[in-house]
């Protein structure tokens, strides 16, 4: 009896223990079935993560809140680069220092011409395309590259992402087109949400540091009168802010946005002379606290934009 | 103009009173051979000011400042100790490491803060344009008292005393330096520092008086950098640092001319000029010749100044071309600005336009970018083949025109050549 007994306990443990390993090997080979993917910024990784679900493994190099513009990349980065089987940019010259990492990185798949390269560029509508000129406002020559910011584009970007998926993982086809559409069915309402929220500041035109918002602009019907910084990384020059002031106080500017990266002070000395607040608002995933995915980052910024707009 | 003014106004009287101070300091850093000491300080500053910043302090808080000082204070016992230690290694060495290693502890530091980079550039650029009449308040009367401090304490700042008033001078230093940095940032303050007292240095021995020209020229050409800012629509830091080295550029050939024999001074400076022409003309020549399609910034230059050389070097059907590309590209580029301008103003202005209209335009804008660089090409490729066909003619000329200018023996022998001639011939 107490014999039987025992057999049953050490028999339970081996069946528990066998349990835990089979769980463990399920675990790790689901893990290992996930498609290794590295984004350049975290916008695109939320915007991969929508598609991909569970299914994906997904990196952004740039870590949250820092310029992609000015990443420095690390040792690091080549490894995560060998491993992808995906790799998800924003083109347009904002992340111009993949060229010479995938370069370096040994992994023909992710080059230009490979079948895991994906410029999330394609198909968008580029706005203030310059050519060559470097005009007033942004230097980019291929056109301002800041076009995650409409929302809309979200569209555009999540089926360029789901192109690339079923190439690579065409077993699951089915798992990201539902999850895709899921996600734009969810944006879809949020997005008349946040209109309705940003609709008194229709009327209401506004200054920025740097021209990051123009697809926001226009999909929220904003008027941005002038920028702060004219090219990135100059700083203005006495006649230009007295300009932005003189449009400032001609057009009744009450609101200055500023990204969380941007000097603080000089955008404080504008507003103090124009008798304007400043509303920090995140470009990115990530820039400031609550803005963990794609959509609450428009969420967060669409609530700070009309907290401003009703505190005058 | 008023407005701008009203800006200028409270960033030139900070400046003077940056100038007050730094010219003072800079005569002492001079004295001491230890120039870089300010940047080594400021970056010391800024590491204080990045700790302070990843325990969570905000960006311009009193910890933030404390933070900041009391690495300053630690650096400056370091420096103090630099001068004992630099019997085998120049001082200078031993501050270089130092700024380097700060630098790089802020960059390790900052990559694991969650708001990058961007902090470390802030701390250290401040912009002087955004100084106001507060900065002054909090700077004017610091400033005062320490400048009060060296003057009571001259006798023991003489940079031979001993360690302890090392340690005072640096410690006092750094809390200067540290809150210039923060208002005008680090390449404007390096140039507070070192322009006025160099040109003090250049013109006078005593202490007083090298005091006194420092203040006067560094008052002037903060006023000068002030406003050639505001005229020319320029960085107002940049500006001011370009205008302070050239008032040392302009004080190096005032003393030359001054000091040594006139006519030499004079002799010497046209000589370099004519052997840099020389030497331009020359180099200009021989790349005509070696590469005729790449830059060549001498003829671009005086095609720039005279359009009409272009008349003498290309035929009737390549000057055609070249203004038919130059205007078609010039009409690419006010379309696509017509279009920049109007989905601009679509954005909140009257009827939205839809996304399919959006797209059209940014087609649109991508084709008449390409059509404009496909006219560029053209005007290049035409430029470029004319001058490869005159290049040795040109060439040629230009070398003539080289040797004309230089100042060598060719035209006393080309005189010589003249008069022997002249002497063979028959009466």
């Amino acid at each position: 009896m107490r014999n039987s007994s025992q057999t049953k306990s050490i028999l339970l443990c081996f069946a528990m223990m066998l349990a835990c390993a089979y769980s463990v090997l399920a675990w790790s080979a689901l893990a290992q079935d996930r498609v290794p993917i590295v984004t350049t910024t975290t916008d695109l990784r939320s915007l991969v993560e929508a598609v991909g679900g569970d299914r994906v493994e997904v990196i952004s190099l740039v870590p949250a809140a820092m310029d992609a513009e000015e990443y420095q990349p690390k040792p690091q980065d080549l490894l995560r680069l060998k491993n992808a089987r995906l790799l998800v940019r924003v083109g347009l010259d904002y992340d111009l220092w993949l060229d010479r990492l995938l370069a370096q990185a040994d992994n023909p798949d992710l080059g230009r011409d490979g079948a895991g390269y994906v410029d999330a560029s394609f198909g968008i509508s580029v706005l203030e395309v310059r050519g060559l000129s470097v005009g007033p406002g942004h230097a980019h020559g291929l056109g301002n590259p800041h076009y995650w910011l409409d929302p809309k584009n979200a569209e555009i970007i999540t089926s360029t992402i789901l192109e690339a998926l079923a190439r690579r993982d065409p077993a699951n086809v089915s798992i990201y087109e539902a999850n895709r559409l899921a996600f734009l069915a969810r944006l879809e309402t949020k997005l008349s949400e946040w209109e309705t929220k940003l609709a008194p500041l229709k009327a209401r035109p506004l200054v920025a540091y740097h021209n990051s918002w123009p697809y926001f602009a226009r999909r929220f019907r904003l008027d941005f009168v002038g920028f702060l910084e004219t090219k990135p990384g100059v700083p203005p020059s006495p006649s230009h802010l007295a300009a932005i002031l003189q449009t400032m106080r001609a057009r009744a500017v009450r609101i200055i946005v500023r990204e969380p990266s941007q000097p603080e002070r000089d955008v404080a000395f504008l507003a103090g002379k124009a008798g304007a607040s400043v509303v920090t608002l995140a470009a990115s995933v990530g820039a400031l606290p609550r803005t963990d995915d794609f959509i609450s980052l428009f969420e967060r910024n669409a609530e700070a934009l009309s907290a401003a707009a009703s505190a005058q | 103009m008023s407005q701008a003014i009203a800006f200028l106004w409270p960033a030139f009287l900070v400046s003077v009173c940056l100038v007050g101070i730094h010219a003072y300091f800079g005569i002492q850093v001079l004295a001491r051979k230890v120039i870089f000491v300010d940047l080594a300080l400021a970056q010391i500053a800024a590491l204080g000011a990045t700790v302070a910043f990843m325990l969570g302090h905000p960006a311009q808080s009193p910890a933030t400042y404390a933070y900041s000082l009391a690495f300053t204070l630690l650096a400056s016992v370091l420096l103090a100790f630099t001068r004992l230690w630099a019997t085998r290694v120049p001082q200078e060495a031993l501050i270089g490491v130092i700024y380097v290693v700060a630098a790089a502890v802020s960059i390790l530091l900052i990559d694991r803060a969650p708001q990058g980079a961007e902090h470390l550039k802030q701390i250290l650029t401040g912009n002087i344009l955004f100084a106001g009449i507060g900065e002054l308040h909090a700077i004017a009367p610091l400033y005062a008292a320490i400048g009060l401090l060296h003057f009571l304490l001259r006798r023991r700042l003489t940079g031979a005393g001993s360690l302890v008033w090392e340690f005072f001078f640096f410690a006092t230093f750094g809390v200067v330096v540290t809150s210039s940095v923060a208002i005008a940032g680090v390449l404007l303050v390096f140039s507070f520092l070192i322009v006025p007292a160099a040109i003090g240095a250049i013109f006078a021995r005593s202490f007083a008086t090298q005091l006194a020209i420092g203040w006067a020229v560094g008052t002037l050409s903060s006023a000068v950098g002030l406003a050639a800012s505001f005229a020319f629509d320029l960085p107002t830091g940049a500006a001011m640092v370009c205008t302070f080295g050239g008032a040392l550029g302009l004080s190096g050939v005032l003393y030359a001319v001054l000091h040594s024999s006139r006519r030499t001074a004079w002799r010497m400076a046209i000589a370099a000029a004519r052997w840099s022409m020389t030497a331009i003309l020359a180099g200009s020549a021989l790349q005509l010749v070696v590469a005729p399609r790449t830059d060549q910034p001498v003829l671009d230059a005086a095609e720039y100044i005279f359009p009409s050389l272009r008349t003498i070097y290309l035929t009737r059907g390549e000057q055609s071309a070249l203004a038919d590309a130059s205007e078609h590209a010039e009409r690419y580029r006010t379309e696509a600005e017509r279009l920049n301008d109007m989905e601009g103003r679509s954005r909140s202005e009257g009827e939205a336009l839809d996304d399919f209209t959006v797209a059209r335009i940014s087609s649109l804008l991508r084709s008449y970018g390409e059509m404009r660089n496909g006219e560029q090409f053209v005007m290049t490729e035409v430029r470029g083949r004319a001058r490869q066909r005159v290049r040795w003619t040109v060439s040629f000329a230009l070398l003539a025109l080289a040797l004309l200018v230089s100042p060598g023996p060719w035209r006393r022998m080309w005189a010589q050549a003249r008069v022997l001639r002249l002497k063979g011939r028959p009466e």
